[in-house]
This record gives C-alpha cells, sequence and structure tokens, in this order.
C-alpha cells in the first residue's frame, strides 16, 4: 500500500492548483453565479492546458492517464470555486460511455472534440426528478432503417441548454435498451430550463424529443447494453461528484480558516476560541476520511476493480461531508456567511446541488447492505 | 405547569393561521424572488392587530402575552420566514426598548404608529467589526447642545432599506467598554443617516438587509432611551431573551413547513416500485422530524409560559434558541435530500426552508454564543 501521489501525479495536482487559483476570480465566480452563465472562457483554456479530458487516451485527444488524476483536477478547481470548478468537471459527462463502448469512429468525432474544448456533452437518462426506477422509463426510439425516431421526455438534464450532444437512454422495441449520441439541435427536441438553488453556473433542463431523427451511427455499441452504459456512467459520475464533494468541502474549509485567522471578537481571534478549533479540527477529520474514500475509489477504478460497495460507500461518506463542512465553515463567517457576494455563501447552495448528485444516503445504504447482503436476500 | 395550550390559544392560531393564509401566502413567490419585503403588509397586518402583540392596549397594541405571540411567529414562519423577519424585529428589537425604556412621550410618538403598521422599524447594533461581541461596537453618540452626534456604521440591518425609524446602540462613553452605550432612536429623515446598501442573502430573501451609516446624524436628547448616559446592553437583556424564545417559534415554523412538505411528498412519491412512505428508512425519518418539532414546540411554549410569568432566564430562552434552532436544521435538510433533484428547483419551497432555516443559527446569538450564555448561567 502507498498513500503518496507519484511525481507525476503531484505535477498535475500543483499544475490545476495553478490554473484554478490563478484564473477563479471570486468577482467573475460572483457574476457567473447570478447571471446564470457558464466560465466560457475558463472552459477553453482548461481544455488548452490539458484538463478537459485529462483521463482520455491520447488518441482520443486526453493525456492518457487515469480517473484518478482527474480527480485531482476536480477536487483543486472546486476548492478555488465550487460554481467554477463544478461547471468545469461537467462538460464531458457521458463521455465515459462512448470510451468504453463507443466504436473508433464514434471515439474521433466526439470524444476528440470535447478534450479539445469546442463542444460539450451530456446525459439524458432519467425521466423524473425525483429517482424513479431507470427500468420503468419510457422514452422510445424506433429503428427506420438507419435511422432511430425517438420520442419521450427527459428530466432534469445537465447543461441542458449548453451540451452540444446527449447521451440519451431509450427503448428500441426490438433492440431493448440502447444509448444513442443526440445532438442539440436536431429537429424536435424542446428543452425548458430550470431554475435551481445552487451550480447556477451549469444549466439544468427538461428535454422533450418529438420524433427525433437519431442515425444509426450514434448509437453507443450494441442493442440490449443501454443499462450497462447507464451503469457505468453512473459509476463514474458518482467518482467524480465525491472528488466535487471534497473539493467544495476542501475550499469551504480554507476560507474558514482564513476568517478564523482574521476575524477579531471579544478581543481575540476566532481561532483562538476552543470550540472553533475544534470545530476546523472535526472539519479536517471528516475532510481526510472522504479524501483516502474518494482516491482509493479512483485507484481502483483505474486498476480495473471497481467496488461498487466501496464506492458506495465513498459517495455517502463524500456527501456527509460536504454537507457538514460546509455548513460549519458557513457558521465560522457568522452573519457574512449568510450574505451573497461573500465568499462562503455560494459554496453552500453549490454543496447542496452536488450532495443531491450523489445520490441519497438511504439509495448508498441500500445499495451497501444489497451488497453486503446479497441480492434476494431481502425476498427471504 | 404549562402542558398544553387552552382553548383561547388554538382558537387564536386558528385565526392567525387563516390571515395569514389569505394575506401573506399568496405574496410569498414575487417578493421571494423580487428579494424585497412586501412594504404593504404592515398596514394589512396592523389593521388586523397583528403587529408588536405584547404592545400594551394604552399605545394601541393588542396586549397579548409572549404565548399567543410565538403563536402567531410559529404560523407566519410556517408560510414564510423572510416575511416573518421583518415582522419580528417590529414587534421585538425595534420597539421592544422602547417600550420599557422609553419616555411617554417617545412611547406615543413611536409605538402607536408601529402597531398600525404605519411606521416601520428596524434594530441596528451589528457592525461590520462587532456582531458577537456587541461591546465591540465602534458607533459613537458624543454630546452635543441638547442632543448627541451619531457616527459610525452599522450592518445586517433587518428592515434597513424600508425603516422609518431605527433604534440605534452606539457609545455615550466610549472609554466605558460594554456599558457606556445607549440606544437612540435615529428617524429615516434625520440627516446624516443613510441606507448604504441593501444586501443580497442566502434565504430569507423576502426580508429586507441593509447596511447603514450614522454619519454626524444629530439626535435630540428626548430621542436616547432611558435618562442616563450608558447601561444600554443592558436595556436589551429583557428584549434579546423575549427575540431568543421567539427564535424557537421561528425555527419551529419553518420545521413544521418543511415537515409538511415531506410528509406530503412522501405520501404521494413512489420509488423501487412502492410509495415512498413505505420505506422504514423514511419512515423513521418522518418519525424523527415529528418528535424533534413536538419537542421544539414544547420548550419554545413553556419557555414562553415562564417568560410571562416573569421566571424566564437567559439561560432558559438560550436553551430555547439554541435547541429548536439546531434541531431544525436536520428538518429542513433531509427534506432537501430526500427529494432529490425536485428539491433544488426554485419554484419548490423545499430549497428556501433550507436557506431560511439555516439563518436560525447567527442571529440573536449564534449557536456558539447561546453554548456560552448557558454556561455561564449554569454558573461556570
Ligand atoms: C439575516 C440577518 C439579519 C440580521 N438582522 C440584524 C438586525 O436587524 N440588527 C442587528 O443589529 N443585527 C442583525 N444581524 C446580525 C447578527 O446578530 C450577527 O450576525 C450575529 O450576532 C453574529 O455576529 P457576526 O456576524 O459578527 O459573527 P461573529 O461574531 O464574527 O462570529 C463568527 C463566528 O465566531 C463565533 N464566535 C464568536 N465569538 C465566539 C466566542 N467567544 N467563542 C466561540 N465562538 C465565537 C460565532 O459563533 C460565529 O460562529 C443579522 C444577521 C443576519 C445574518
Amino acid at each position: 500500500m502507498d498513500f503518496q501521489l507519484s511525481d507525476e501525479q503531484k505535477d498535475v495536482q500543483r499544475a490545476a492548483r495553478e490554473f484554478a487559483q490563478g484564473e477563479f476570480d471570486p468577482d467573475l465566480a460572483l457574476e457567473l453565479d447570478q447571471s446564470g452563465k457558464p466560465p466560457e472562457s475558463l472552459w477553453k483554456k482548461a481544455a488548452q492546458l490539458g484538463f478537459i479530458g485529462i483521463h482520455y487516451p491520447e488518441e482520443f485527444g486526453g493525456q492518457g492517464m487515469g480517473l484518478f488524476e482527474s480527480v485531482l483536477t476536480i477536487e483543486a478547481f472546486c476548492s478555488a470555486d465550487s460554481g467554477i470548478g463544478s461547471a468545469l468537471s461537467m462538460v464531458d459527462i457521458g463521455a465515459e460511455v462512448i470510451l468504453k463502448f463507443g466504436s473508433k469512429d464514434q471515439k474521433e468525432r466526439f470524444v476528440i472534440p470535447l478534450a479539445k474544448g469546442a463542444k460539450r456533452m451530456s446525459i439524458a437518462f432519467a425521466e423524473s426528478e425525483d429517482g424513479q426506477d431507470l427500468s420503468s422509463l419510457s422514452t422510445v426510439s424506433e429503428r427506420r432503417g438507419n435511422e432511430y425516431f425517438l420520442c419521450g421526455e427527459k428530466r432534469f438534464v445537465l447543461n441542458a441548454t449548453l451540451a452540444d450532444w446527449f447521451v440519451t437512454l431509450c427503448k428500441e422495441p426490438k433492440e431493448g435498451w440502447i444509448t444513442l449520441i443526440v445532438e442539440r439541435d436536431r429537429e424536435g427536441i424542446n428543452i425548458h430550463p430550470i431554475e435551481k438553488m445552487g451550480l447556477r453556473m451549469i444549466p439544468f433542463g427538461d428535454l422533450d424529443f418529438r420524433e427525433v431523427r437519431v442515425d444509426i451511427e450514434n448509437r453507443i455499441g450494441n442493442g440490449g447494453e443501454g443499462m450497462a452504459h447507464v451503469h457505468h456512467c453512473h459509476q463514474v459520475m458518482g467518482l467524480r461528484s465525491a472528488a466535487q464533494a471534497l473539493g467544495t468541502a476542501q475550499g469551504a474549509f480554507d476560507r474558514a480558516m482564513g476568517h478564523a485567522k482574521q476575524r477579531i471578537q471579544f478581543g481575540k481571534k476566532l481561532s483562538q476560541f476552543q470550540a472553533i478549533r475544534h470545530k476546523l479540527a472535526d472539519m479536517a477529520v471528516d475532510i481526510e476520511v472522504a479524501r483516502w474514500l474518494t482516491y482509493k475509489s479512483a485507484t481502483e477504478y483505474d486498476q480495473g476493480k471497481m467496488d461498487s460497495k466501496f464506492l458506495s460507500i465513498t459517495q455517502l461518506e463524500a456527501g456527509r461531508t460536504l454537507v457538514r463542512v460546509v455548513d460549519e465553515a458557513l457558521q465560522i463567517f457568522g452573519g457574512y456567511g449568510y450574505i451573497a457576494e461573500q465568499a462562503i455563501e455560494h459554496y453552500f447552495r453549490d454543496a447542496w446541488a452536488i450532495r443531491v448528485e450523489l445520490g441519497t444516503e438511504e439509495e448508498e445504504k441500500d445499495a451497501i447492505a444489497k451488497i453486503m447482503f446479497g441480492p434476494d436476500s431481502i425476498k427471504k | 405547569m404549562f402542558y398544553e395550550l387552552n382553548d383561547e390559544q388554538n382558537s387564536f392560531r386558528k385565526k392567525v393561521r387563516e390571515i395569514y393564509e389569505r394575506e401573506v401566502s399568496p405574496l410569498v413567490e414575487e417578493y421571494e424572488r423580487k428579494e424585497t419585503f412586501p412594504v404593504q403588509l404592515f398596514r394589512i397586518l396592523g389593521a388586523e392587530h397583528l403587529l408588536c402583540l405584547r404592545c400594551p392596549k394604552e399605545y394601541g397594541g393588542p396586549g397579548l402575552d409572549k404565548v399567543s405571540e410565538c403563536i402567531a411567529v410559529e404560523e407566519l414562519n410556517r408560510i414564510c420566514v423572510g416575511i416573518g423577519a421583518g415582522i419580528m424585529v417590529q414587534g421585538g428589537l425595534a420597539t421592544d426598548p422602547i417600550l420599557h425604556f422609553g419616555s411617554e412621550e417617545l412611547k406615543k410618538k413611536y409605538l402607536s404608529p408601529a402597531v398600525r403598521g404605519e411606521k416601520i422599524g428596524a434594530f441596528a447594533l451589528t457592525e461590520p467589526d462587532a456582531g458577537s461581541d456587541a461591546s465591540g461596537i465602534r458607533t459613537t453618540a458624543l454630546k452635543q447642545g441638547k442632543g448627541y452626534r451619531l457616527n459610525g456604521l452599522k450592518t445586517f440591518i433587518t428592515n434597513g432599506t424600508i425603516c422609518d425609524f431605527v433604534t440605534v446602540a452606539a457609545y455615550t462613553d466610549p472609554a466605558r467598554r460594554g456599558t457606556g452605550i445607549n440606544l437612540f432612536v435615529v428617524e429615516r429623515d434625520d440627516p446624516g443617516f443613510s441606507v448604504i446598501k441593501k444586501l443580497r442573502k442566502l434565504g430569507n430573501h423576502s426580508s429586507d438587509t441593509a447596511e447603514l451609516a450614522f454619519d454626524d446624524c444629530y439626535v435630540p436628547k428626548e430621542r436616547m432611551l432611558g435618562e442616563e448616559e450608558g447601561g444600554g446592553l443592558g436595556q436589551l437583556e429583557e428584549t434579546l431573551k423575549s427575540g431568543r424564545l421567539t427564535y424557537g417559534a421561528r425555527s419551529t415554523g419553518v420545521g413544521q413547513a418543511a415537515f409538511e412538505a415531506i410528509l406530503s411528498y412522501a405520501k404521494k412519491t413512489r420509488r423501487q416500485g412502492q410509495p415512498l412512505s413505505k420505506s422504514q428508512a423514511i419512515r423513521f425519518i418522518l418519525a424523527e422530524m415529528a418528535m424533534s418539532i413536538e419537542a421544539m414546540r414544547y420548550m419554545t411554549y413553556r419557555g414562553a409560559w415562564l417568560f410571562d410569568q416573569g421566571l424566564a432566564s437567559m439561560k432558559d430562552a438560550s436553551i430555547v434558541k439554541l435547541f429548536c434552532s439546531e434541531s431544525v436544521q436536520s428538518i429542513v435538510q433531509k427534506t432537501m435530500t430526500i427529494q432529490k433533484n425536485s428539491g433544488l428547483r426554485m419554484d419548490n419551497p423545499v430549497q428556501r426552508f433550507l436557506c431560511d432555516g439555516r439563518l436560525s443559527k447567527i442571529p440573536e446569538g449564534t449557536s456558539e454564543i447561546q453554548h456560552l450564555v448557558i454556561a455561564a448561567g449554569l454558573g461556570l
């Protein structure tokens, strides 16, 4: 067991921190958060510097590194700013599915432009915003010759108004579950933006598909594989969300440390009060736990031995840590914590949006228990 | 012993709920969105005798007790915490010190119009560098001729941009740290008084919060509360005690709102093939929420009853505030996580309950300060 980052990983971490701390301007973050706009120029820069798709193979525009390095990047980005960091880590959602199941041609057509920062991708799986079973989905695509005709409604789609492509889950009567890469500007797609409390730089929306034509060449993998695609994508997203949670908690912690060292009440710095010192100590403990869980999960993923139970444990704990740490950070800021345009307020809102991405505690516990007791154990 | 509200109190609850649902509910979405206080409400609630509930009849008030006030506060905060904030200040911090320490003339001049909603009050103690440590304020009120000249900055002031008068704490004798403070009533049109800026916040969007400046603002001696210089912070004791109990009712109100929301959500939402309300985990959570709300309500009303008997100590009030403002956090947080993505939508009040409920741990003594007050009350 080796708990050290390699020299190469340290370089990645350093570069990501330098970029984020140097370029994620707090005023810009505030402005983008309030106007609900994406960090356009930072996205281009991040791509130029090779941060987007850092884990893609080199032949498809990436740096040929692992998801671990992607996790390090996301962590550094979100600790510099939860909003910008999250927005930059979510420009290529769904690429995983193409990387694992797609053809060489699809990787060239779709993955390379993502890495270049020319295009963005998202996923359209869920049809309800509150966690309905994926198996009860009703989006259908009918194959007629070399085309699919897609009908259905997808809910709470990330980057709905920004993504150029949506990896869309649907059912074809003969082929079964499939995923299709759907271009946003296709005829028959209607997008209804959603206003939400956090992660406002990432526009969410509902998508309606009405007889949307999709070329057969945009089908990923084979018929019947759709659910496997979704499962794979959720695993990678779970890990990346854990990294977002970790970075956001770290960022809130850093800000609270800074405030505690500088704010004076009762003639003392907050950092001299035992209650505040212990809060920060607790927060440090939580963050370390979440960090090592996340790193271990990412390492296992890169080694090709992803353990679902461990990933659920990671997600559960990352979510708890995120909420606890950000909440306490806000508390350490006192009234200033509650005021917008201050260092921490948007961390609170973003944290809750990330928290939701990670899934509910109940779902994670169900998943963990199911693995511990066996898949059919509850019915016995 | 106080165990249950009596018939009269229950019918008062029913009456205020009807009035708030009729007059306040329709305003909530619009004013939360606009981030302004619906000032017309002052006159409407004044006409319903629902402002400054404890103000005696001789000054035009309803002359109710603390228990009744808590009932009204709970009901109003069940509908909207932000609007509840402006109304709370009117009947609490802005006018209470005038009632207790003001001259007959001041009482007539400010209380009667406040009760009718013709004048809006604010209370200004907090400064950029002095929050928890009230004796650290820097605003001065130095004697000049027949009055005092106020100089200083106040921040986070509720009703700040909409107030007609503000009860301000300032040092008449800066050499006497903590004791050399007095309270003054400053009017909106007094030369030297200005609103620097309105502050945007995490929650409580419909409440008005501002930074105020006093720049050589002259106030005649008659508008000082009390005859003598000094002792102003002491004059706030009863008001703060009462305010901390009010925070118990505020937290209970928003907790109740969240609870009602999640209860109906759990009944109507299906997950994994069954109504959410059939999940044992969710049933446990809802049971715990019900338990917390019961406990919060009893704590609050017992504290209010003690207050009405003249028996409540500051420790009692702090216990109520700390218990309720901490208990409500897990209620609003769980309500959010259970609803997943849909909880994030700005058109779902669940995100509002979370951000509004979060405030409780900060004003009128942060949770940490409540711990210190309780510990001091233990003779430590
Ligand atoms: C929405 C809103 C409305 C408000 N309305 C009003 C109003 O109308 N009028 C008004 O005068 N004020 C108002 N306030 C101000 C409020 O009362 C203060 O924010 C509060 O008293 C805390 O002060 P602070 O913000 O300066 O935090 P600080 O005092 O700087 O506290 C920062 C952190 O340090 C902790 N801390 C401080 N001292 C100690 C200690 N000795 N030991 C351990 N921990 C400590 C605190 O608990 C907190 O966690 C309002 C605030 C908000 C957010």
